[in-house]
């Protein structure tokens, strides 16, 4: 197991030294950043010593291995626009993110996967029809229109909950959530029910499909000539064997969620990184883009890495025993 | 004697497919006593796992009983309510499978899932289904049972997950098993072992046992009775000792014929010719006669019932009985 630990430590060394030089390539090297930074009504010296103190007059390796080498010191540089630490404003929209992505992918799970496991188990009821024509709609409607839709039923024609923004937040451990109180689970519930869309689509098909595969197996048959209820079937036996997928794509769609939640983020003006990105994109703002990147990389190798180590806690054929018998 | 533990009469089971229907088991009957131990035997295809999972109540649909009655301690479970027949199974009548590598689920322990299989009839405490679970692993021969509980299916190997499922099919004491080639999946040593283990467990706690496989060797070791199946029908039954050395209907026979054990040492096994009959397109007639070396024009007429001292045959010309 520790073996396995640090293999897919070294993997994801790899993997995000490899991002690093796309990141840089497409970012820096590519296009003149002296342009943006410096005024263009500055005189010839002013960008010669620019030029210089940003080290731009090195060749490219030597540029990007100081681009490194800051990186590795948490050095993400400073914001253009903003004029802060790329790092502290990104960590400062963070957790909107979190909690939104958190959400969507949790409602989409807990409510997806009761609803797929019942689809297989009675493909044919009208009920599981009708839930399947749910998760065709998740999945073929825009994401932008369902927001829109959203906030013209619940916020503007029935004024139940509020448009758009984050409300007040709770400090703890010095960061500000949403989730805590019922007025912020208020702006929460309406981005998040618009992110989960998806996700829930996703949840019902890929466990209707491993309802399907495992009522078939003689593991249920065995279970059923025991005597056991169809609800404790698909609770304990049925529940446990199609864990591994959707433990997967959990994870998967949480790490896209907290990247590319940006749609959702700017409909409903959720200040978020998605949010975030989308300003700097529009304002050349590239410190912000780089250090954004960087961390979405950073992000998706850590759950995957999560999501295997997992799979030994779903799967015990997966455990290496020092002792099996 | 007093009246029979299970009396099965006439049952149909059919499967409704697109292609047609598919009678898979077409007019089976026989009883059994408590205690007794009934040998089902016949090639893939002659309906004898259907008959077993009929009796259980678990035919994958399209499969259908179609007619019949299947009358269990006086009660028929052909058209009984789900939820009764599930109260049934498991406590009254247990079914071991063929294959323990698929049956056990490879994500649970084995106490969780016998745990799961005792508390599925009564209401039993964790702890009090861990006690009786280590007490039946014990009794069907698995050492260190206690301990062996929390341990996954694939730390077993093939012989132990096999009487792991045996010991969860005697878990609630049932009344009956029905045991579809349970041995058909293990090597030729541990067959035995497991043969004549779950002979003592059967005889011991007065369960009938109805053993289902293609082998007649295994089953001539093991049952009181022996039905033959052949196209979804009863050919032949009888005690067993009887039926194996003088068997009356050619197919039986010609099963017998195919055993290796059988066969002169340096002679060619005799095999059957030709193949079993689709179940979709059965003629009146018998329908082993296509490949009967004994069949005339007769056995395009449906063949007769003969049943005389215990034994039951249908054939035009059955084989001479021993003198």
């Amino acid at each position: 197991m520790l073996g396995f630990v640090i293999q897919r430590l070294l993997q994801a060394a790899l993997v995000m030294l490899a991002m690093s030089a796309l990141v840089f390539v497409g970012v820096y090297a590519i296009g003149n950043p002296i342009d943006v930074l410096i005024s263009p009504d500055a005189t010839q010296d002013i960008r010669a010593e620019a030029i210089r103190r940003l080290g731009l007059d090195l060749p490219l390796w030597q540029q990007y291995l100081a681009f490194l080498g800051r990186l590795l010191r948490g050095d993400f540089g400073t914001s253009f626009v903003f004029g802060m630490p790329v790092l502290d404003l990104i960590l400062s929209r963070l957790p909107a993110t979190l909690e939104l992505a958190l959400a969507a992918v949790l409602i989409g799970t807990l409510v997806g996967v009761p609803l797929g496991v019942y689809a297989g188990y009675r493909p044919d009821s009208p009920v599981a029809r009708a839930i399947m024509a749910v998760s065709v709609l998740g999945f073929s409607v825009p994401t932008f229109w369902v927001g829109l839709i959203l906030i013209l039923t619940f916020a503007v024609n029935l004024d139940w909950l509020p448009a758009g923004d984050r409300g007040p937040t709770v400090q703890v451990l010095g960061i500000g959530w949403s989730f805590l109180t019922l007025e912020g689970l208020s702006f929460l519930l309406l981005p998040a029910l618009n992110l989960s869309l998806f996700k829930l689509a996703m949840m019902i098909r890929l466990s209707r499909a491993g309802t399907r595969e495992a009522m078939l197996t003689d593991t249920v048959k065995f279970a059923r000539a025991a005597g056991l209820k169809d609800r404790t079937i698909l609770r304990r036996h049925v529940l446990r064997l199609i864990s591994i997928p959707i433990v997967t794509v959990f994870g998967l769609e949480l790490g896209s969620t907290l990247a590319f939640a940006v749609v959702t983020e700017t409909i409903f003006s959720w200040p978020g990184v998605g949010k975030l990105i989308i300003d700097s994109i529009t304002s050349l703002d590239r410190p912000v883009m780089v250090a954004y990147l960087v961390l979405v990389a950073f992000l998706f190798v850590t759950i995957n890495l999560v999501v295997d180590l997992s799979y030994a806690l779903l799967d015990p054929r997966l455990r290496r025993h020092g002792a099996a018998a | 004697m007093s009246a029979p533990l299970l009396e099965v009469t006439d049952l149909r089971t059919h499967f409704l497919t697109r292609a047609g229907v598919a009678k898979a088991v077409d007019g089976v009957s026989f009883s059994l006593a408590s205690g007794e131990i009934l040998g089902l035997v016949g090639e893939s295809g002659s309906g004898k796992s259907v008959t077993g999972f009929s009796l259980i109540g678990l035919v994958d649909p399209p499969g259908k009983i179609v007619g019949g009655s299947i009358r269990f301690a006086g009660r028929d479970l052909v058209g009984l309510p789900p939820e009764e027949m599930r109260a049934l199974r498991g406590r009254r009548i247990a079914m071991v499978f063929q294959d323990p590598q698929a049956t056990l689920n490879p994500v649970l322990t084995i106490g969780q899932q016998m745990a799961l299989a005792l508390q599925a009839h009564a209401r039993v405490s964790d702890r009090a289904a861990a006690e009786r679970a280590a007490a039946m692993l014990a009794r069907v021969g698995i050492p260190e049972a206690a301990t062996r509980l929390s341990n996954y299916p694939h730390e077993f190997s093939g012989g132990m997950r096999q009487r792991v499922a045996i010991a969860m099919a005697l878990l609630n004491g049932p009344e009956l098993i029905v045991a579809d080639e349970p041995t058909t999946a293990l090597d030729v040593s541990i067959q035995a072992q497991i043969l004549a283990e779950m002979k003592a467990l059967a005889r011991e706690s007065g369960t009938a046992l109805i053993w289902i496989s293609h082998d007649l060797a295994t089953v001539s070791s093991l049952a009181d009775r022996v039905l033959v199946m052949y196209a979804g029908r009863i050919v032949e039954s009888g005690p067993v000792g009887e039926v194996l050395r003088a068997p009356r209907h050619p197919y039986t026979r010609g099963l017998l014929d195919s055993l290796p054990a059988m066969a002169e040492p340096g002679q060619r096994l005799r095999q059957i010719p030709g193949t079993a009959p689709s179940l979709l397109a059965l003629s009146p007639g018998c329908p082993f006669a296509p490949r009967c070396p004994r069949a005339d024009a007769d056995c395009d007429a449906p063949p007769p019932r003969v049943e005389a001292d215990g034994r039951l045959f249908l054939c035009h010309h059955p084989l001479e009985a021993a003198a």
